[in-house]
């Protein structure tokens, strides 16, 4: 028997004293792509810093297993090194530091977890510019600042490049549509297209059905009061696109 | 205070206008004596910290291994072993001359008319001090409108082998008409990291007309040693100083510039970063004074403070009566790794002139928690993390090293 990729039991967790997730189940099987949908401050994005381990978000309950092993027990570092990657809803600026130099350390610090020689600046480069044009991307783009002065479609194809270099195990995705025209959509959906090889999953987390239509999911969930109230397959994103988050929210 | 000043050889005690300056020396820092926490220019730099009392001054008869200390570009190397020249000679281009200064003391006249006049022996202490002990040092002189392409390289190496050693050093460049220069100077120690050593520098340079000096300074002494400079400028018409110092070590560390900008068109850009952690305290202190009309100054002073470390700024810019027209631009920029680490910060501005452009400027912050944590997600080490942001902080004030191979060096330095 195989164990799932990603395991989620029971988990809580706060943010300043303020409990958002509450007996939050979901399994995640290898080569699956599931979609997490809920309404503005269900706790979404909460719920995907929780699983990378950000700083400030507190787990008060249940347990996470990550290819078997305990997630919560990790750094926000080896998480990644482990193979999880969050395409970021609000990607960070990072002035001074160019995009090869910051990409360059990412690749070699998993690189150095999975026994793989560093990569030098020559075939570092050529990786990134062999997925930047599948991509469509602009070449010149890795050589400024991370994330400063992008536009929200750039930040989004920055983060499709980092995920493209990296390769991870689990995507989760963030909110990848917010805020992009179709075209800069479609290269989101395309950089996650190409990772689905049977063995990649994906997480995505997403407010609207629109961004479905592009990364079609084998499940769907719907993520309301802290927990997930409904599952099923892709269909259920279109129910809920005719009627709403409303139903499912419980009554106060 | 007596531990200061101590009997030791020096050379030309017969001639008597060298007398005369050494014991005008002696006779300032006597009745100064070492600056206390009220001495104003001492307010936050606290000098008991160097603990004055406990040291020895005359290092002849130890053999210590000298120091080697590689370096990515090439030039005209001049060393020092604990504060003493070491004649191992560099093939030198025409138009340049290099003399030990006790050398020069004895053989050149013309440093008598140069030597101490930058210098008040009233409010400068240390220096005073060290003009007590004029004796060891470099005298440099470059010929009218000669450009020397590769930089002089002055290396002092410390190696006290357990001894408390204070040592002063006295540098003297005189710049003709239309020369230029790039003068490195490179402050390291070899042996125990503990060891404890005072080191007292004083740098006089004169510029002539249209002369050009780029001055770059490296001071990484061990993190119990002392080390105390002044570097004293005068800039004559349409002539430029540009210098950059990057200060990583020692105990107490005070870098002090001050800048004559004589006559008109004359330019000085002094930059500095510094990076340190433990108790250390390091101090930039400029004092920039517009002698003329149209006259340019610009600082730019980046500091990254850890641990328990302290960090100090004070930096003057005076613009007299007359000089109209000119521009005085200074900032300091720290970056605080910890809730101990400590900034302190002094402005003052003396305008005395109308149709001025002066500006000053000091900004703190901390290394931005988004940014770390957007880094380790991607599986960069929290301490990597750091590192780049810190590079990333000093970045800017690097860049502003104009010559691409001592730009280079520094990048790694940090
Ligand atoms: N740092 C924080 N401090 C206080 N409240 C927070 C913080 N982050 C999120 N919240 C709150 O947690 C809830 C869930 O937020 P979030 O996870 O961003 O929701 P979503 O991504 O689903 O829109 C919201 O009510 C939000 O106001
Ligand atoms: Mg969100």
């Amino acid at each position: 028997m195989t164990i799932p990729l990603l395991e989620i039991e029971d988990l809580s967790a706060r943010v300043c004293d303020k409990e958002i997730i509450k007996g939050f189940n979901l399994t995640i099987n290898e080569g699956e792509v599931h979609a997490v949908m809920g309404p503005n401050g269900a706790g979404k994005s909460t719920l995907s810093y929780v699983l990378c381990g950000k700083p400030g978000y507190e787990v008060t309950g249940g347990s996470v297993w990550f290819k078997g092993k305990n997630l919560l027990a990790m750094s926000p570092e080896e998480r990644a090194r482990e193979g999880i990657f969050l395409c970021m809803q609000y990607p960070v600026e990072i002035p001074g530091v160019p995009v090869t130099t910051f990409l360059k350390h990412a690749v070699n610090a998993v690189r150095a977890h999975q026994n793989l020689p560093e990569l030098d600046t020559m075939n570092f480069i050529k990786l990134v510019r062999e997925e930047g044009k599948k991509l469509g991307l602009d070449a010149e783009m890795i050589k400024r600042p991370v994330n400063v002065g992008f536009s929200g479609g750039e930040k989004k194809r920055l983060e499709t490049l980092q995920m493209s270099v990296l390769k991870p195990m689990l995507s989760i995705l963030d909110e990848a549509d917010s805020g992009l025209d179709i075209d800069a959509l479609k290269v989101v959906a395309d950089g996650v297209n190409a990772l689905r090889d049977g063995r990649r999953s994906m997480l995505v987390i997403t407010h609207y059905q629109r961004l479905l239509n592009y990364i079609v999911p084998d499940y769907v969930h719907v993520f309301a009061d802290g927990h997930i109230v409904k599952s099923g397959d892709k269909s259920l994103a279109l129910e809920l696109e005719e009627t709403g988050y409303a139903g499912f929210i419980k009554e106060k | 205070m007596a531990g200061l000043v101590q009997n030791i050889p020096l050379i030309g005690a017969e001639i008597p206008w060298l007398r005369q300056l050494r014991e005008a020396g002696i006779r300032a820092f006597e009745n100064s004596g070492i600056p206390t926490a009220k001495t104003e220019a001492w307010k936050y730099t606290k000098p008991r910290d160097l603990n004055a009392n406990d040291y020895i001054m005359d290092s002849r008869g130890e053999t210590v291994t000298p120091g080697h200390f590689s370096l990515p570009f090439d030039g005209y190397r001049i060393h020092f072993e604990n504060g003493i020249f070491d004649p191992e000679q560099t093939e030198l281009p025409q138009g340049v001359e290099v003399l030990p200064l006790a050398e020069a003391l004895l053989l050149r006249g013309e440093t008598r008319g140069y030597l101490g006049r930058l210098v008040d022996l009233k409010r400068h202490p240390f220096a005073a001090l060290n003009t007590g002990y004029l004796n060891e040092g470099v005298f440099i002189r470059v010929e009218k409108n000669v450009d020397l392409k590769k930089p002089l390289i002055l290396i002092n190496h410390t190696d006290s082998c357990g001894r408390n050693l204070f040592f002063n050093l006295r540098h003297l460049l005189i710049l003709e008409e239309g020369a230029s220069a790039e003068f490195v100077e490179i402050y390291h120690y070899g042996g125990e990291v503990k060891s404890r050593y005072f080191a007292n520098i004083v740098t006089e340079a004169f510029l002539a007309p249209k002369a050009r000096l780029q001055h770059y300074k490296y001071q990484a002494e061990a993190f119990k040693a002392n080390h105390i400079a002044l570097t004293a400028v005068d800039i004559e018409t349409a002539a430029e100083y540009q210098a950059f110092t990057l200060q990583k070590g020692a105990n107490i560390a005070r870098n002090e510039t001050r800048v004559s900008l004589r006559r008109e068109q004359a330019r000085a850009e002094v930059n500095a970063a510094y990076l340190m952690n433990g108790w250390a305290t390091i101090d930039t202190t400029t004092d920039i004074e517009h002698l003329a009309p149209c006259t340019f100054s610009d600082q730019l002073v980046k500091g990254v403070v850890g641990g328990d470390a302290k960090g100090v700024f004070q930096g003057k810019i005076h613009i007299a009566p007359h000089a109209v027209k000119t521009g005085g631009r200074q900032l300091h920029k720290a970056l605080l790794l910890s809730d101990t680490a400590e900034i302190d910060v002094k402005p003052e501005l003396e305008i005395f002139a109308d149709d001025v452009k002066c500006s000053h400027g000091a900004a703190s912050g901390e290394l931005d928690e988004e940014a770390l944590f957007y880094m380790r997600s991607r599986g960069i080490g929290g301490e990597e993390a750091r590192r780049l942001l810190i590079d990333a902080y000093l970045e800017d004030v690097i860049a502003k090293v104009p010559d691409p191979r001592i730009r280079a060096w520094f990048e790694e330095l940090k």
